[in-house]
């Protein structure tokens, strides 16, 4: 194997020119206030939804779905599929009636829908909680896909990718930001389907790559496989596995009498606890032992519903239902989605946009979980390591030949930097709205010109990316998907039941609105606070694993925090008096465009 | 939010029942906003039966898995593959009835 970082190195130097020459010229058209927030509302609906659709494929759909179906199979198919969905869920309820509306962030339409500056406050502080837990995820997988390409450290990684978006967000605004993202989709669709399409080429149809898995009962290595381990390391063997050490070394099974491993032993299968550190070889055609991390997965249950992702908890259709729910629902709360609605026209033009995201985005994911059946049949040492997330990056180099294998690295490595710069400069354009807009713009100085709105906007951008980094560097040990799961929990509980109900029903009071976001917000990160604990607990974990579904509800949560949230609403509003605006904004919010009575938050 | 919506040039008087808000416009608004509801819920119900059989399907019938399509489990192709389409038509069929729905409350007002 040759070095493939020159071109890996090539690719993300290739996507960073490319992202700043396109944010520069951009630049340019951006002069007012209107224009750097919302783009003047000029973006037509296939710019504007592949500038969504770049925007909404970060670094989980990129290199996380891949890693995720390589692990679990059938059961992580749920996650693309309800990404995709959710976007669905966003278009039928709330894409039109708030693109009337003429607000562009959730606590413009939490004031304007309720009269409330207080209300406003708390959605502002759970935009800024959900947009800053999304940005840890793709911050690790900043620092990740730069230390693979480069050889950096980690945090030199998150440390420079950072800087990148900061100087985007700041440079361009949104309107920027929606030529950029527009480019990042086009880089993407490509990054992720051409170079499969040459892996299948070499490797034969999906069929056959799935009757191949289907044929074994585990992945067994494809070229033996050098790995040091370290004492307290565990292993997971599905079969007895022969192995070499460099040095006679001991281990044992959890709690059992320890054995002593040297080259040619044959471990047992099952757990095997390292009680010394080695360099340990294994042959090809072994089977990959497992890290602690990676269920045993044999095909059998890969191909099938129900494996170790779902049916672990022993409740798989509890735990599928609220999966699917939570995802569902989390999409449209998500604080950098709903922005780029405003930068549509009309009500009309946002309808279309959506649908025509349905389409992008269905074609990304479309050739993701290929790359994960790929992954479990040519790179199954990626169990034995871990690092199964980066499957997408990790193939290409190991599986192709040497001049071509570099050029495929450097084309997915271009793909995932563009996944986690859009999103991070989505999230980071929400979070310096929120903040420069609503903190500086409207309590600390109402009377403030343009010109000062737009310095704290671009303070703002810096201080909040500034922040994320850091707790970015943080998160290097931490499951990507658990951070990406609270996220969409915590926005399904609690944006999601209000925009919904605010936008569909009348009677909902401010403080029932208010009443819902706090218990349903707070419910689902309370249990999922108590799931990671557990995990460290054993006691705590034991008695989940006795009350199986008491477990899937604080693992996955959406399923009962989601109607609590709605619960509370309707309970809390059928007991106090709605707004007095109700019918104004009833108007505003569903009479056709063409009537004219649209009217927009933010004039030039 | 309180100061009173700009009316647009040619006004028709059901335009000016909404914007005034009297009984008339209020059940004008409410009829829109029933049938654009309506039309939501249903795509939405499509949507959530589509997805939540598929569990169901397989709890109940575990030989689901077990049928084969060119060596893909089915069940691989309906979730992985077939779904895209189905929400591409869903959205189309969406965005459609909702234009009529508004075109046709526009014309009512404009007769």
């Amino acid at each position: 194997m040759i070095d493939v970082r020159p071109a890996a190195l090539a690719g993300l130097v290739a996507m960073l020119v490319a992202t700043v020459v396109v944010g520069v010229f951009a630049r340019r058209y951006a002069r007012t206030t209107s224009d750097f927030l919302v783009a003047a509302r000029s973006v037509p609906p296939t710019a504007n939804a592949a500038a969504i659709s770049g925007e909404y494929l970060s670094a989980a759909s990129f290199l996380g779905v891949a890693g995720l179906v390589m692990q679990y199979g059938y059961d992580a198919l749920w996650y693309p599929v309800c990404y995709a969905a959710g976007y669905l869920v966003l278009l039928v309820f709330i894409a039109g009636p708030l693109r009337r509306f003429g607000a562009y962030t959730i606590p413009d339409f939490a004031e304007g829908r309720f009269a409330s500056p207080g209300f406003r406050r708390l959605a502002v502080a759970f935009v800024v909680l959900i947009g800053l837990f999304y940005m840890l995820p793709q911050m690790k997988a900043a620092g990740i896909t730069v230390e693979t390409a480069t050889g950096v450290p980690y945090p030199v990684g998150v440390a420079a990718v950072t800087v990148v978006v900061i100087a985007i967000v700041v440079a361009g605004g949104m309107r920027g930001v929606t030529i950029v993202q527009a480019m990042q989709f086009s880089v993407k669709l490509f990054a992720i389907s051409v170079p499969l399409f040459i892996l299948l080429f070499e490797f034969g149809t999906p069929w056959h790559i799935f009757a191949t898995v289907g044929a074994t009962r585990n992945p067994a290595l494809t070229r033996p496989l050098t790995v040091a381990v370290q004492k307290g390391e565990t292993w997971t063997l599905p079969s007895p596995l022969r192995l070499a050490t460099d040095h006679p070394v001991s281990a044992s099974e959890r709690g059992g009498p320890p054995i002593l491993l040297r080259s040619g032993s044959l471990a047992p299968a099952g757990t095997l606890v390292w009680r010394g550190s080695a360099q340990v070889t294994l042959a090809a055609g072994e089977v990959a032992p497992m890290n602690p991390q990676t269920p045993v997965n044999p095909s059998s249950t890969w191909l099938r519903p129900f494996g170790p992702l779902t049916g672990g908890s022993g409740q798989p259709v509890l735990y599928t239902y609220s999966l699917i729910i939570a995802i569902l629902c989390g999409t449209m709360g998500l604080p950098h989605v709903l922005v780029r609605f405003y930068t549509n026209p009309d009500a009309r033009a946002a309808r279309r946009t959506a649908a025509t995201v349905l389409v992008l985005v269905g074609v990304f994911y479309l050739w993701t979980p290929l790359w994960g059946a790929l992954g479990r049949l040519m790179a199954p040492e990626l169990y034995t390591t871990g690092l199964t997330d980066a499957v997408v990056l990790y193939l290409p180099r190991q599986a192709l030949p040497h001049l071509l294998g570099a050029a495929v690295s450097g084309i997915v490595a271009a793909g995932a930097f563009a996944a986690f710069t859009a999103t991070l400069s989505g999230l980071l354009i929400s979070l310096a709205g929120a903040i420069g807009h609503d903190v500086y713009g409207r309590w600390l100085r109402p009377d403030a010109s343009g010109a000062s709105r737009r310095a704290a906007f671009r303070a703002s951008a810096v201080g909040a990316g500034v922040v994320a980094a850091a707790a970015g560097l943080m998160v290097e040990n931490f499951d990507i998907s658990v951070l990406v799961g609270w996220a969409f929990a915590i926005a399904a509980s609690s944006f999601f039941p209000l925009l919904v109900l605010g936008i569909w029903w009348r009677r909902l009071s401010v403080a029932g609105a208010a009443v819902g976001v706090a218990v349903g917000g707070a419910s689902a990160t309370v249990a999922i606070v108590t799931t990671m604990v557990g995990a460290g607990v054993p006691r705590l974990a034991g008695f989940l694993q006795a009350h199986s579904a008491l477990g899937v509800i604080l693992s996955q949560p959406g399923i009962v925090t989601i109607p609590l949230s709605f619960l509370a609403m309707v309970a809390v509003s059928l007991r106090t008096r709605a707004p007095a605006n109700v019918p104004a904004a009833m108007l505003q919010l569903h009479v056709p465009d063409r009537l004219g009575l649209r009217r927009d938050y933010i004039r030039d | 939010m309180s100061a009173p919506l700009p009316l647009p040039p040619r006004s028709a008087p059901e335009l000016r029942d909404l914007e005034e808000q009297t009984q008339v416009g209020e059940v004008l608004l409410r009829a829109l906003m029933r049938r654009q509801l309506r039309l939501s819920v249903l795509i939405i119900a499509v949507l959530v039966v589509l997805l939540a059989a598929q569990p169901l399907l397989a709890w109940v019938w575990p030989s689901y898995a077990d049928i084969h399509v060119l060596s893909i489990p089915l069940p691989w192709l309906v979730l992985g593959v077939g779904s895209y389409p189905v929400l591409v038509l869903l959205g189309i069929i969406y965005v459609r009835a909702a234009e009529t729905i508004d075109s046709e409350f526009g014309d009512l007002l404009r007769r």
